[in-house]
């Protein structure tokens, strides 16, 4: 699962009928240090994370389909958490 | 999903029997470079691959596509598909605000 902070928003009226009512939120990667890392993805959103808040973004198609309740959906990414941000300091475990 | 442009269009001769009468688009992945507020795509090409896309949306040359890739891509259709990256939407408007 990707750490990433939502830096924006689309709106799409010619998209799979699957994706009706969703959010499509722009949601840019973070390294260890916090710091954009690679493109930036587009998922779908229900928990309401606001701009530059960071999230958890899963790339699990089926979680992602049993969400919008279409077994025949294309969507992958779907925000599953806001991480809370009180916790400045980040535990990186040695790798 | 990931942004890209529509750069062209991929016209098959020999396919699979599952690709008979499909549409490909040829996509220029957006890097964050590429992800700007508005309506229009960015001028240039991205030095990503460039995917063949399966769109059954209309996409056009110069439009900002949302694409699926992966085993999701294949979801849409009713039987197996060897299809691995869709046009999953047609973006009107790009709101970007990096921090």
């Amino acid at each position: 699962m990707l750490l990433a902070r939502v830096e924006g928003n689309l709106t799409s009226t010619r998209k799979h009928p699957s994706l009706d009512g969703w959010r499509l939120i722009v949601c840019q990667p973070l390294d260890h240090t916090r710091q954009p890392k690679g493109a930036p993805v587009v998922a779908i959103d229900r928990l309401g994370a606001a701009m530059h808040h960071e999230v958890i973004v899963s790339s699990d198609g089926a979680a992602a389909r049993h969400a919008v309740n279409d077994p025949k959906s294309p969507v992958r990414m779907m925000i599953v958490a806001i991480v809370d941000n009180a916790s400045e300091r980040t535990e990186v475990a040695a790798v | 999903m990931r942004l890209g442009k529509v750069i062209g269009r991929v016209v098959l001769s020999e396919t699979v029997p599952e690709f008979e009468g499909a549409r490909w688009l040829l996509v220029s992945p957006y890097d964050r470079e590429h992800f700007m507020s508005g309506a229009d795509a960015p001028e240039g090409l991205s030095s990503l691959p460039t995917p063949v896309v399966y769109d059954n949306l209309g996409g056009g040359e110069g439009d900002t596509i949302g694409f699926v890739e992966g085993r999701e891509a294949a979801a849409p259709f009713d039987k197996p598909t060897p299809v691995d990256a869709i046009n999953a939407a047609i973006i009107d408007y790009v709101n970007h605000e990096p921090l």
